[in-house]
Formats: C-alpha cells, structure tokens, sequence
C-alpha cells in the first residue's frame, strides 16, 4: 500500500508547514509526543521530544546535523517493550533503517512508534556549520532550496559522501523535498493504514507517482554517491589490507568502545567485551606476556574490532556515527562501508530494508552454501 | 628447524569428536599439530573463539561438526555455516582471508575422514607458513 500525495506548502515555508502538520497530530491525539531535530536558542543541535503543540519554534525535522543516530534514542526511550503509548519518531533513513533493525532484534516495541521518515541529502560536519545554526531557521532554509551543490559537497559527513539511501525505506509516512521545489510543495508517501490516517485534513493533491523531476535527481544523487563509495573503498584498499597495514590502521586505539556505546545496532546490554572474561589477573597478562615476549596495551583491541565486526555487520546502516565518536579518529566508516556491504550482500540482506526480511544470522536454508565445510 | 603449524581445533561432541576418537582407537596416524577443543555444537563456537586463536599466534583453526541435517540439536550447523560465510567474507574484505580457518563436516563414523582432514590442514599449513599476527605483538 502506498498513497502519495502533494502537500502544499504555506508562506513558502516548508519547515513552518511541516512543524504545524505535527502539532495539529499532537493537538489531535494521534501521537503522544514527536522525537524530532532542534536547535536551542543557545545554538544547539539536539533529538528533543516535543509534545506541547505550541512550542514548536526550536524544532527542525530537516535539519542536517547528526550528531547522535536517533535510533539509539529510540532505543533508549521506546525500548521497554509495548506501553500503550505511542509517539512519532522523525528520522532520516539511516535513523531509520537502525530502527527497523532494532524493531527486528526486539529491542523496539513497533507499536509503540509511528515512523516517520524524511529525505536527507546528507548531513553536514559539525564544525563547519556551528556558526549557522545561531540561525537556524535560516540554515535549514537554505539547505532546502540549495539542492544543487548536495551532490558534491565536501562539508558533509564521511557517511554521508558515500550515502546512497537518501529516501526512508521503511515508514509509516515519509515526507520529501528532493528533487522538489520545497518552497512550493512536498511529498508524502503513506505506506500504512497508521500513515494513511496522518493525511486528514491537509491541503494535498493526490498522485500515483513521484514526479519525474524527483525521481531523475535521486537516480543522479545515488548514482554520484555510490560512485564516491568506489572511490574511498579503493583509497581504503591501497593502505589498509593485510595483517600488517590493519594492525596499523587501528594502532592508535584506546579501547574505549566508544564506537560500541554510539552504535544504533550494537544492542547487547552487556557487551562480552566488557564482561567478566575481559577482568583478567595480573598472573594472566604476565603469562601471556611470557609467551608473547610482549603484549600490547590496552590489550586486546583488535581482538574487539574484529570481533565486533562479526557481530554486528550485518545489520550496521553505515551511518559513521562510529567514526565521530573515536577520539583518535580511526577510518571506521570506510571500513564499515565496505566490510558491511559486502558482509549483507553474500545473504543478499541490506539492512533496514524491510522489517519482514529475518536477519541473517536468525535464519537458514538447507539447501544454500553447499560449499562451505565441503571443500 | 621446519615450521610445524600449531592447529586449534573446535570439535563437536556429537559428531566430529566421536570421528576423531574414532581415528584414535582405529590406530590411524595423522600429525600432532592440533590441540582439539571438544565443544557440544559446532554452533556454538562464537567467532571471537577464532580470532581469539589468530591473534594469539595460532597458525590454523579448525572447525569440526556434523553433516547438514545430522546436527543433534536439529540447526546448529546450519547456522554456523551462515556464520562461517560472514566470517569469510570479513576476512576477505579485510584482506586477512589466508586460508587458516577450515570447517569441515566428519561423522562419527568417519575416522579416516578426520585423520586425512588434519593430514591435509596442516600440510596446507606447512605451506602457507607461520601466522603473522604471531610476530604482530602490536596486537
């Protein structure tokens, strides 16, 4: 099911006309509180819930700042299980795509959450745009209608350079801009009864397909980004394959697991690696030690950084987030982008995609990878 | 002196153990390279157990379990199958794919089948030479 519409938008302000599409949601009852982007008056991006349909002017659902991916607020604050309350999550579709695997791995109660999703052309470094957000409403402005210079732009986050999922995958309504004249109209795509009944009362025009104008600049934004993609992977290629070049890739690490902690799919509360195993004597490292001649320390980071990778690629949405939170700044989202690539495509998964789609370490066929344990 | 690899083995109690034992009460000679870990499921064997081995200097890890469809808690292999082409292609992208991790399936009933696998593992072994992350103390 998929029921798009036109939205018109008023005094040619899209964000205005959005924000006053949710507080007429919240007004209504349909929605309990919105999880949705916003800049204090101090100057400060943030995830806030709102839920007082007047105050509405900090709030920014397309602003392109990520500093956290709201997957792992979702998370943090839906993650109890079904509550009989539900609130609506605005989410740029790599939030998003966590969410539905977060949804899948059962650490997200459905029900709880109407998901709405927004395009994001990519977000912007956080340095390079600190000053602009003292005008917030001016910056998001200017980011809807300069959609020219999306394609290439060197200011955006390393995830988003190589970002190919510009549109949500999995919602209940999503709203877009691109490709669009967003001073003018924007889209919305219900693909569920939930989203169908969000549409009451709007001024919008009914279409039975995106306009050709939207759909040529998506094909072209996706078509530069995966060809960015090619690019870092090879330039990753050239200095860090093979045992000796990826000892030195993650040299510098602290074995701070802060690429866990930030992580939207790395769900376990208890992560092995900060398990009781790790709380080794000092009679353990000096064995270890004696057989080695040496042993690195903090030992044991690589064992963590390969590790994790088996545990969490297939279902990592290649959002970077990883990559800001390193304090020593390892590549983490080139490396990402490629070992997760190409980790879901042998199971001919993506993650996010579809919330039918069973994870592919919970399932199996008997008649697949014949090969494997038969050589 | 000639390189003799140092194996790890993760052999499943149900079918690969048995094989092994098999091999033993049946006389057969095979080389002493690998130190066999008996475990009850060949899916059981998280693949932080193989890298942990890597890291730490072993030259090849070996992964024993039952035929597809004889897993005596009906999927257990099945599913370490999935987690072997995961773990591959990890490898693989990270340019780390030596061929030092082998997963065979051996019966019970096949003893020979086992002793010929580590015969041929550690003289693959032999040949690829010593793992590098032994020398890496880095890690």
């Amino acid at each position: 099911m998929l029921l798009m519409k036109m939205l018109r938008v008023r005094r040619k302000d899209p964000e205005a006309t959005v924000v006053e599409m949710f507080s007429n949601w919240l007004r209504s009852g349909k929605v309990a509180g919105l999880l949705v982007p916003a800049v204090s008056k101090l100057g400060i991006a943030v995830p806030v819930l709102f839920s007082d349909p007047e105050r509405v002017d900090n709030v920014h659902p397309f602003l392109p700042v990520m500093k956290v991916n709201g997957a792992s607020i979702v998370a943090e604050i839906a993650g109890g299980g079904s509550s009989g309350v539900r609130i609506g999550v605005v989410l740029k579709p790599c939030e998003m795509r966590g969410v539905v695997e977060l949804i899948k791995l059962q650490q997200v109660a459905r029900e709880n959450l109407l998901l709405i999703g927004v395009d994001c052309p990519g977000t912007y470094k956080l340095e390079k745009v600190k000053a602009e957000l003292n005008d917030s409403k001016g910056f998001v402005r200017n980011f809807l209608m300069e959609q020219g210079r999306y394609l290439n732009e060197p200011n955006f986050r390393t995830a988003c350079q190589m970002c190919e999922f510009s549109v949500p995958l999995v919602y209940d309504l999503a709203i877009g801009f691109l490709g669009l004249d967003p001073g003018q109209e924007l889209i919305l795509t219900a693909a569920t009864e939930l989203g169908v009944s969000l549409l009451d009362g709007l001024e919008t025009v009914d279409i039975a397909e995106p306009p050709k104008a939207r759909v040529d600049y998506l094909s072209e934004l996706s078509r530069i980004r995966q060809q960015q993609a090619v690019e870092k992977i090879a330039e990753f290629d050239r200095h860090a394959l093979g045992p000796e070049r990826l000892v030195k890739y993650f040299a510098d690490c602290l074995n701070c697991h802060n690429c866990m902690k930030v992580c939207p799919v790395c769900y376990c509360r208890q992560c092995f690696f900060e398990s009781e195993v790790f709380d080794r004597e000092l009679d353990d490292y000096v064995r270890v030690s004696r057989r080695k001649g040496l042993n690195r320390m903090p030992a044991g980071t690589m064992l963590y950084h390969l590790t994790r990778m088996n545990h969490m690629m297939t279902s990592c949405v290649q959002c970077g987030i990883c990559e800001e939170s390193c304090p020593v700044g390892i590549g983490l989202t080139v490396l990402y982008k490629k070992v997760s690539r190409n980790a879901q495509a042998e199971f001919n998964y993506l993650s996010g995609r579809s919330l039918d789609e069973p994870l592919p370490l919970t399932t199996f066929r008997e008649d697949e990878f014949r090969e494997i344990g038969e050589e | 002196m000639s390189f003799e690899p140092r194996i790890i083995g993760f052999l499943c109690n149900w079918c690969t153990y048995a094989g092994a034992d098999l091999a033993g009460t049946s006389r057969m000679q095979y080389p002493p390279n690998m130190r066999p870990i008996r475990v009850m499921c060949s899916g059981s064997v998280d693949s932080v157990y193989i890298l942990r081995a890597l890291l730490d200097g072993a030259d090849g890890v070996f992964i024993g379990g039952c035929h597809p469809g004889d897993c005596h808690y009906v999927s257990g292999n099945y599913k370490t199958r999935r987690r072997m082409v995961l773990f591959n292609s990890i490898m693989r992208s990270l340019g780390l794919e030596e061929g030092r991790v082998l997963l065979r399936w051996i019966s019970a009933a096949e003893g020979k089948k086992f002793a010929d696998t580590v015969t041929e593992f550690t003289e693959r072994l032999r040949k690829i030479g010593p793992n590098p992350f032994k020398h890496l103390w880095e890690v």
